[in-house]
């Protein structure tokens, strides 16, 4: 196998990301706002109830929120706009027709998509809710750096996997958007469950204790939430090693049962036509 | 690649058949119904031939192409397309075929022409100097260089045409399958279009498979026409034949100065159209030759003008259609 097409795949998909840079100040600008709300909602619950001892502590809330807030276009919300566009017009014959694997020919695209949206609003958003917010006198509101040296390479590790595991639950949308030939399902789907279960409406670690170790375990939180908790430093249920194991398990198992879901769909579209 | 034995013919069909199963009333308990849209098609294309493929809406056309193509799988029936059977080796059979559907783009709407180009050159592995090459000669033979740079949104129907066809071919493909290539061009493009693809098979030997609604497709490009009807091969023929054995008719018409006379015709030849100066006689030349029939009205006092003319290839194929009940 040639690595080839599918550089060229992620190339592709990289390059569109990056056109669209109004998108990203427009982006830039509507996070900071949600950001913005978010951190003086946490103050006034946090300042109303003093004597709880929360799970995160209310700079580690704000952290936590900035960091999702600047990897929001990381989400999994719903399928590859490029497959979404091949099923409704059913170009999606040509991707049957070039001689590559579907899985990996998507997943380059994929991937490289969320990583060209993600990529400069991060940064973007890092320094300004970082560095900048620190320099205007807003250091309590901002984003903190990491906990130390091992956080950061361990939580940087860590991201990476989160944003292979959201390609591949792309993926799935991908395949769903592929069966019923429309890309609506995936987005009416995908947005509510990875807003709600990476952690982007309420953090993870927040929520009543006998839900916590579900919403740790589940797929979604290996995205962003359990890099974040790298990077705050706060304990995860069996340490770091588990929550990095749990990355690499979602990784492992969405990859293959999508791989079989995705080479049934096509022995489908063969037999049914696209 | 080299081949052990000769293969003389770039596609074999042979009983291919395909039924779709709907759900009726889609309902999830509904009955299942059984579609036949292949009832068991036989034909072979030799290299190098361009073959018209023609049939009315439904007739099973395009589950034909899409099987010859690799993308769906037949329910029976045995098919070998450059001595690979294409839905068992998709990968292989896909590298070497060129597909261009008339109403869908396989070009990226966000690229240039020419980034598409070599995005494709990097999915089917061309290597360097042999895309430097194909690239030149299809820009040059399909008048892309100034379109080379520009966004595929941004081109006009005629323009992305010319441009998908080169994507079709920068890989050098033995079997180029064309589903409606000429659908909504304007006159200059379905005819640039045309001499392309002619060139091609006489330059390069490549097999030319085409589906089209447009008849003069067919009468400029194909050697052979295959038309299909309710499932089944209703004639394969060179077009001339089922214009011999469909509608043989010509038409004579007649202007005059004053009122046309009655006329007293021979066997074969019927007055079809009688206007205050002019009249129109169909007669079938076998019973009755054009110079008979014309030195018998030419002394017709008052006469003008006489024109023979043939039935259009429209006509004969809604004849054809009408005959065969497709």
């Amino acid at each position: 196998m040639t690595l080839r097409p599918y550089l060229t795949a992620f190339g592709l998909q990289w390059k569109i990301g990056l056109r669209y840079r109004i998108a990203v100040v427009a982006g830039l600008v509507a996070q900071m706002w949600f950001g913005a709300v978010t951190l003086m909602a946490y103050a006034s619950v946090y300042h109303a109830a003093p004597d709880v001892q929360a799970p995160l502590s209310l700079r580690q809330a704000m952290t936590y929120t900035w960091i999702q807030q600047s990897l929001f276009t990381l989400l999994p919300l719903g399928c590859l706009p490029a497959v979404g566009d091949a099923a409704k017009t059913g170009a999606i014959v040509y991707d049957l027709l070039r001689p590559v694997d579907m899985w990996h020919w998507w997943l380059s695209a994929t991937l490289a998509r969320l990583l060209g949206n993600a990529v400069p609003r991060a940064v973007l958003l890092a320094c300004v809710a970082g560095p900048l917010a620190m320099l205007v006198g807003l250091g309590a509101w901002s984003l903190a750096p990491p906990a130390d040296l091992t956080a950061a390479v361990l939580s940087l590790l860590s991201i990476t996997l989160g944003a292979l595991l959201s390609a591949t639950i792309v993926m799935w949308w991908n395949i769903l958007t592929a069966r019923t030939l429309s890309p609506l399902g995936s987005y009416a789907v995908g947005t509510p469950l990875a807003v709600l279960l990476s952690g982007m409406l309420l953090p993870l670690p927040l929520y009543p204790d006998w839900i916590r170790p579900f919403l740790l375990a589940q797929p979604f939180a290996g995205i962003t939430d359990i890099p974040i908790r790298i990077y705050l430093g706060t304990p995860i249920p069996g340490g770091v090693a588990t929550g990095l194991g749990l990355q690499l398990f979602w990784l492992t198992t969405l990859t293959l049962l999508g791989r079989l879901w995705m080479r049934q769909t096509v022995n489908r579209l063969e037999v049914q036509g696209a | 690649m080299q081949h052990p034995f000769p293969v003389p013919d770039a596609i074999t069909v042979k009983n291919l058949r395909k039924t779709y199963t709907v759900r009726e009333g889609g309902s999830w308990r509904g009955k299942t119904r059984e579609i036949v849209a292949l009832d068991g098609i036989s034909f072979s294309v030799p290299k190098g031939q361009i073959a018209g493929f023609i049939g009315p809406n439904g007739a099973g056309k395009s589950t034909a192409i899409k099987i010859l193509s690799g993308i769906l799988r037949p329910t029976s029936g045995e098919v070998q397309v450059n001595g690979l059977v294409p839905w068992t080796s998709r990968v292989a059979h896909v590298a070497r075929i060129g597909v261009v559907f008339g109403q869908r783009t396989q070009l990226w709407w966000d690229l240039s022409v020419g980034e598409g180009l070599a995005l494709l050159r990097d999915i089917y592995g061309v290597e360097p100097e042999r895309f430097a090459r194909n690239r030149a000669r299809l820009a040059d033979a399909l008048d892309l260089g100034e379109i080379m740079d520009q966004s595929v949104r941004q081109l006009s129907l005629g323009q992305r045409m010319r441009a998908e066809i080169a994507a079709s071919l920068i890989h050098d493909p033995d079997i180029l399958i064309l589903d409606e290539p000429t659908i909504g061009l304007d006159a200059p493009s379905k005819l640039a279009v045309r001499a392309f693809v002619h060139e091609l098979c006489r330059d390069h030997g490549t097999t030319v498979l085409l589906t089209t609604h447009d008849m003069h497709d067919i009468e400029a490009l194909a050697e052979r026409v295959i038309v299909i009807g309710h499932g089944r091969i209703l004639a394969d023929s060179p077009f001339e034949d089922l214009r011999m054995t469909t509608l043989s008719e010509r038409i004579l018409e007649l202007d005059f100065h004053g009122t046309p006379p009655e006329l007293a015709l021979p066997a074969g030849a019927v007055e079809t159209a009688r206007a205050p100066h002019s009249l129109t006689i169909t007669f079938d030349p076998r019973q009755i030759p054009a110079p008979a029939l014309v030195a018998h009205v030419g002394h017709l006092p008052g006469l003008d003008d006489l024109r023979i003319s043939r039935p259009s290839i429209d006509e004969i194929i809604t004849r054809f259609y009408a005959d065969h009940a497709a």
